[in-house]
Formats: C-alpha cells, structure tokens, sequence
C-alpha cells in the first residue's frame, strides 16, 4: 500500500513523514547515511576505491601513463578527473557521450581538487619540460541513489592515497626510459577535502545526505566541501534561499563529518598497506 | 582522433608506463588439453566465481559476477518502447552495451566504444537472444548495460552469465538458464607478458596454433546459443576444445541455478 | 518475399534429396566470375561475381606508424560498405549492422599470424609500417555475402602490388622512406594461409552452403567458418538461434572441407589469371 502510495503522490508521501520528524528510511533530519570504502580492489589500476553510501555507489580508479608536459607549465604533470555517468547506474542517462549532468559534475569535482591543491602537481613531474606523469582518474557511478558528489569525492581522495607510481630512470640525451617496477612510491596527498550534500525541502526542512528521492522533490541542493578545518567551496546551484544561520549550521555539522570521514579513508587506505 | 569537448582532456599524446619494464613478467603455468581432460572432474578446471543478485539498487535487474580476477556489474531495465521505430512488431528486442571501464585493463581504455567491445556487445546480443522469450514483449526493448570493471580473462563470458541472472532478477521471460566460457590457446612457450590471464581455461596448443574461443550454452536442451573463435586451429583440435568448454558450462549452470534460488528465497522472506 | 508452408517442404524435401532447386547438390556453389585489377588507382584490387551477388574489393597502402604493443607488425582494416543499390533493405542505415558484422567477422578471420602476417608489414620496427586498407564496397545482393566477400578479399590481396622500399634515412625523429622509382619493381603478398569463409546453413537434417535467398529462408541455422588447411581462423554463428553440439561438430567438419576445395579453386584460378594477363573489362 505504501509504496502505491509513493509513486501516486511523491510530494504528500515524503511531507507526511517530515511532518513527524522522521525520514522514510529511517533517519532523523541531520543523519547521514553508512559509508562504506574499499581501496586497491582492482588490479589494473594504478590505484582504486569504491565507496558506496547508502546505496550509491561510486567507483574510482587511476591509470598512470608517461608524457610531455604542456609547454607552458613544463614543471607539472597532470591530473584528469573524469565521472561518468552511465546507462547502468540509472534509467535516467543514456548511453553515448557525457550528458550535462556529468559534465557539470566532473568541472565541480576538478575545480575541487585544483582549489584545494590536494596534489601538488610538480610532484608528478619527473624531468622538466621533457617527462611527466598523467593520472587519468575515472569515477564511474554504480549506483545512483542521491549525494553523488560527496561519494565522488570519497572515492577520488582514497583512490589517489592508494596510488603508487614506479620508479622511472630518464636518459634524455638519449630517449630511453627505464621502469623500475619493483620499487613503487606512494603519491603525496596533502589534504583531505570532503564534500557533503544538504537538500533543503518545502524551502525550510534541511536535509542532511539526501537519497534521490529526496534530491528529486527537494527545492534546492547544496554542496559543501571543507578539507580539515578550512572551507573549501559551497555549491549551491540555485533553488530555495538559506539563512545565514542556516548556511553557518550546514557548514560546521560538513567540519564534523569531515573529520569522520577522514579517519575513515586513512584508515581504510592504511589497512590496505600493511 | 578529434578532441572530446566533454571531458576534461590532457596531453595529446601519453604512453603506459608497462611498455618500458627493465624485467619481464614472470609467465603463468598452463596445462596442455590432455591435463585439463585427464582430469575427470572438469567442473574445478574453470577458474573461481562469485555470483550476486541486486547490487544495483536503480535498475530492476543487476548482478555482479567475479571470474578468477575479473569483475563485471550488468544491468537490465524495463522494457522499454522500441526507439525510432513505426510500425509494430511482434517480437521484442534486446539490446546490449558491453563496455571496459578505462582502468579495467593493463591499457587504459578510452570512453568512448572501441571496436573489440563493439563486437562483444553484438556477440553477447546474438547469445542472450536465445535465452529471452521475445515473443512474450511484443514491440519493447530491454535494455542490458555491462561494465568490466577488471579484466583478467573471460570478461566477455562473464557479462553473459551476469547478464542472464540480472535478466530473471528483472522478471523478463526466458527459456532457460545461460552460461558461458572462455578457453585461451596459448602457444606453449611464449606469451606475451601484457596479456596475462588468469580468469579463463588456458591450455597450450602447439606452437603455431593458438586463439580464444568463447561458447554460451543453454542447458535445459543443450543447446549452444552462441561460438565465436579467433586464432588459426586445426578443425578436429577445435572440436576437442569445443567439449571441454561445453562441460565446464555445465558445471557453471549449478552456481547460476544456486545464485537464483538464494535470490527467490530472499525475495520470499 | 516470405515463402509459403507447401514451397518450404518442397525446399526441404529437394536438400534431403541431394537435389536443390536450381539441380545444384548440397555441396555445390553456383557460377563465380572473378577479375582482378579492376581499379587503377588502388594497389590491388578484385571483382567477384557470384549469381547475383556482386562484391569488389580495393586495397590501398599507406605508412603509418604501428601500435606501440605491437611494434613489429603492420596494420590491416576491413571497410565494408553496403550500398543502397545492393538490396532495398540497405536502404537508409539499414546495411549497417550488416556491415559491422561483415567487417567484424573478416578482421577476427585474419587475426592470426599463422593466417595473414602482419610483420611482413613492417618497415622500421616501432617506427613505421604499411597499413592495409580494405574496402569492400557491395554492388548487389544475392545472399551468401561472406562467402564471395572472404574470396574477393583473397583475389585482391593477391593482386596487391607493395612497392619496394629502397632505403631508409633516419635523422633524429625524422625517418625517411625512399621508395622504388619503378612502378614494376613491388613485392607480392603471401596470401597462401588467408582464410575462406564459408555460410553453412542447417535445412532439415543437413548442411548446405551457398544458399539461395529463398533457401536463406527455410534455414533452422546458419554458421560462418573460416578456414584454409584443415585450420579454422574464425567461426561465428548469425542471426539469433541455437544449435546442439553435434550440429555444431557437423558443421564444423563440412565448412572445412568446402574451404579446401574453395581455397584450392581459388588458388588456382588466381594462378591462371597471372599467366594469361588479358584485358577484360569491368562487368564484361
């Protein structure tokens, strides 16, 4: 009866819940939803996580490939986060090249990275203006049941502490280079941004990690992203205004589960590197 | 190739890194076709497989499926009207995606469909098309997404037995039960160290004759729903080949038919 | 045009009797044409008519540099284009997965080095290398398309005339290729182990191949095998459907021995075409 009546009259459904401070699935307003994080489980890659939260699932992995740094900045390598989101994870895409939705997605999630300066990108340069590395990071989604970003950016960080780069011997007078596959570095990520997704419902419920229901109804999302104590970017793509208040309350409950989150990946990363 | 506007691109031009190794990978140990069929339990010749239900919890019919190292998730949808199209039919369609994701293999992938899984897809169609009753979804397309997220052998295969449990996960009618194998011929004493695979029956052959070949089967009937061979085999060798994989199908059909069942209970309960 | 319930039978009945309906017996293919060198602007070239169907094959050469996994082989493409005059049902996008599959099928057929070697096709290690284009462009059709396809394809690469190359100048990054002035002075390509393929359909109890449109239509299975010497290269079932294993074996072993008898025909005829050198021109 009740799931008729969730697809009969969505907006009543969740209001009528909300109405006695409860979500659908259980949790109060501000819960967040279990994470669970799994690094280094595919093999052919460089490095790897998959995250899921609640049931949205996001997978990780970075393939290293050698190059010639641009000219301009011959001191840098590169770092290239792409998400996709395919036909798998939900009726809603299609297949074929990369909708709007992704596209938004992988600049906000690139922009991220670049503005916290997580990686420093002189560090993947192996000899100026002749060799670099590339590090194609591919996030595909799994599983799309709302707060995407915030499992996106999970999966990137604990994808990137896994990843280890072999040794490279460059003779440039001569163009030959050498893989020392035995002695494999870990690369250097000096900070932890962790995103975190509100839905604001009915322009007043604050909801904290939103499923995507929730996302579909709700009349304004907004994304923080604060790496330890610092604030790092808010996105809030338009939709029902907050209060100062409101903002500064979702800010500090993001420091928290920022914190939180970032044990987990160290954990998660240093089990694996035992 | 023209530049993709929708992602982020970098350089023009980079190379793996595996190309310029200072050692060469050690070789995996492969027994010739005599070994694998001295040995009368046939079922233990293909490599481990783990086979789950429901991992997506958008689509109305996923599973996961682990071949030895390889991992593959399969999606399928509801039937959907059939795109551009006007009169009516009175068969159903199925369509397929098989995709690598870019970090599945030893060399990165590029996004977009390359040939190889252009042909997988049409090979997992032409094989999965026998085992849905089409008839019974009269002008509607079922939509069935693979993604390989690590390849070490019998991806292809893999999709199609992942891609049958998700199909009667989604409820689609069919006929029976499909499995698939892989077999790689190597040649006895070369292989190339970027093709190392462990997720398939491997057997040597003779030194100039080597290839892949992959059947699906259906059991109820016996039937062999789909073959397709590459490499340079002498016919009466590619018959003996051909026995082996129909067998290890059989005893792959058990852990399909156990994957079902603990899906109904949990349906049940 | 759908066939009825009683014409079918009689399709039927004929193949049990060794008897088709144009008299040929199950094993036989109807008349071919071949020429080769057809066009002049392409490297090597075939046309190959068989009853109605009408393929022609062109190979065109280009350096190229060969892939970084495999740097001492050359490259080798199949290009199939179905043309709207070929069959109403191509008309549009409609030739298209037919094409695919065409194309598909021929690229997995000459996959092996023990069938076609590329490293024959290799210039300069890592470096440079030829690429073969193969373009197969389809006139008309008449059923049996990979049957007359593989067997052009073959007459065209036999055809193919690889010029010489005389020297190789290597000055830094630069490399460059001096080719014999001689339009005479070319290299032939070994062809001898390139594969046939054969459509094996499966009417009642037995196999024929080379099946007409209408016989394409009483047919319970159809296979494709790739095959020269005893050695299959690809086999590949079409359409949706299924098969038991011993029909499988069973096809098996007839596609093999029509590729031999196939191939050797072929051989010989190609040797004939290169001794006699008469001019014959396009359709006749």
């Amino acid at each position: 009866m009740a799931e008729e009546f969730k697809s009969l009259h969505p907006l009543k459904y969740y209001r009528d819940y909300y109405s006695h401070d409860i979500r659908p699935d259980g949790r109060e307003f501000t819960d967040f939803r279990p994470v669970i994080v799994n690094v280094d489980s595919i093999k052919t890659a460089n490095g790897s996580a998959v995250v899921k939260i609640g049931r949205t699932t996001v997978i990780c992995g970075v393939k290293a490939e050698l190059c010639k740094p641009k000219p301009d900045l011959p001191r840098q390598g590169f770092l290239l986060p792409n998400l996709e989101l395919p036909a798998l994870c939900s009726s809603k895409f299609k297949s074929g090249p990369p909708s709007h939705e992704a596209q938004a997605l992988t600049q906000l999630i690139a922009d991220i990275i670049e503005n916290s300066k997580c990686i420093n990108l002189e560090d993947l340069c192996i000899l100026t203006d002749k060799l670099a590395w590339v590090l194609y990071a591919d996030l595909i989604c799994l599983d799309y049941d709302g707060s995407l970003v915030d499992a996106c950016m999970i999966a990137l960080i604990s994808c990137l502490k896994s990843v280890k780069l072999p040794e490279i011997d460059y003779d440039p007078a001569l163009d030959i280079k050498q893989v020392n596959i035995e002695n494999m570095r870990p690369l250097k990520v000096h900070f932890t941004p962790v995103a975190t997704t509100f839905a604001v419902f009915d322009d007043k419920i604050i909801l904290a990690d939103p499923v995507i229901e929730e996302e579909n109804l709700c009349t304004g999302v907004l994304t923080i992203v604060v790496s330890g104590d610092e604030l790092c970017c808010v996105h809030k793509p338009g939709g029902s205004p907050l209060s100062e208040e409101e903002l500064m309350d979702c800010i500090e409950k993001s420091k928290k589960r920022a914190k939180s989150i970032k044990k987990l990946i160290d954990k998660a990363v240093r089990e694996e590197n035992k | 190739m023209p530049l993709d506007h929708k992602r982020l691109n970098g350089p023009e031009e980079s190379v793996p890194y595996e190309l310029f190794l200072r050692h060469k990978q050690e070789t995996v140990e492969i027994k010739t076709l005599d070994e694998v069929t001295k040995d009368s339990d046939i079922s233990r010749e293909h490599p481990k497989i783990y086979l789950k239900t429901g991992t997506v919890s958008q689509a109305k019919g996923s599973a996961y499926i682990e071949i030895g190292e390889t991992k593959i998730i399969v999606t399928v949808f509801d039937p959907k009207e059939i795109p551009n199209k006007q009169d009516y039919s009175l068969k159903g369609e199925i369509s397929c995606e098989f995709k690598y994701a870019p970090f599945s293999c030893t060399k990165r992938r590029l996004h977009q469909q390359d040939n190889e899984e252009k042909r997988n897809s049409l090979i997992m169609k032409k094989a999965l098309e026998s085992a849905v009753c089409l008839h019974e979804i009269p002008n509607f397309q079922v939509a069935i997404h693979s993604l390989v997220l690590q390849n070490d052998g019998s991806a292809l295969s893999g999709a199609i037995i992942a891609a049958g449990v998700a199909l009667a996960e989604a409820g689609v009618p069919m006929f029976d039960i499909i499995t698939s194998m892989t077999l790689e011929i190597c040649r006895s004493n070369e292989i190339d160290s970027l093709r190392k695979m462990t997720g398939q029956i491997q057997v040597a052959g003779e030194k100039s004759h080597y290839g892949t070949i992959i059947i699906s089967k259906l059991h109820a009937n016996e039937q062999i729903c789909q073959v397709h061979q590459t490499g340079f085999i002498p016919g009466d060798q590619l018959k003996n080949y051909i026995t082996v994989l129909s067998k290890s199908c059989d005893s792959i059909a058990a852990i399909v038919k156990k994957c079902l069942l603990k899906e109904v209970v949990n349906h049940i309960k | 045009m759908p066939l009825s319930e009683a014409e079918k039978t009689f399709i039927l009945h004929g193949v049990d009797e060794n008897f088709r309906q144009d008299g040929r017996d199950r094993e036989a293919y109807r008349p071919m044409e071949l020429e080769t060198g057809t066009v002049q602007h392409a490297f090597g070239s075939a046309h190959l008519r068989l009853a109605n169907t009408d393929v022609l094959v062109a190979v065109k050469l280009e350096i190229d540099a060969p892939f970084p996994e495999t740097p001492h082989e050359g490259k080798l493409e199949f290009f199939v284009d179905c043309s709207a005059n070929a069959t109403p049902d191509f008309e549009g996008r409609g030739g298209e997965d037919l094409a695919v599959e065409l194309a598909n099928t021929l690229a997995s057929a000459y996959q092996s080095r023990q069938a076609f070697d590329l490293r024959k096709m290799c210039i300069l290690k890592g470096k440079k290398c030829w690429k073969l284009y193969v373009d197969i462009l389809i006139l008309e059709c008449g059923g049996n398309l990979f049957d007359a396809t593989s067997l052009a394809i073959k007459a065209a690469l036999h055809n193919t005339q690889i010029p010489k190359i005389k020297a190789v100048n290597i000055d830094g990054d630069n490399i460059e290729i001096e080719v014999s002035d001689s339009v005479s002075d070319c290299e032939k390509i070994n062809i001898e182990n390139a594969p046939v393929l054969v459509t094996l359909c499966k009417i009642g109890q037995h196999c024929i191949v080379d099946p007409s449109l209408s016989e394409e239509q009483c047919t319970v299975g159809s296979m494709v095998v790739a095959a020269t010497k005893n050695c299959v290269s690809t086999i590949s079932l079409l359409g949706s459907g299924s098969l038991h294993q011993d029909t499988l074996f069973q096809f098996l072993d007839f596609g093999c021995k029509i590729a031999n008898r196939l191939n050797e025909a072929l051989m010989e005829t190609l040797a004939n075409i290169s001794v006699t050198n008469e001019n014959v021109g396009f359709l006749k």
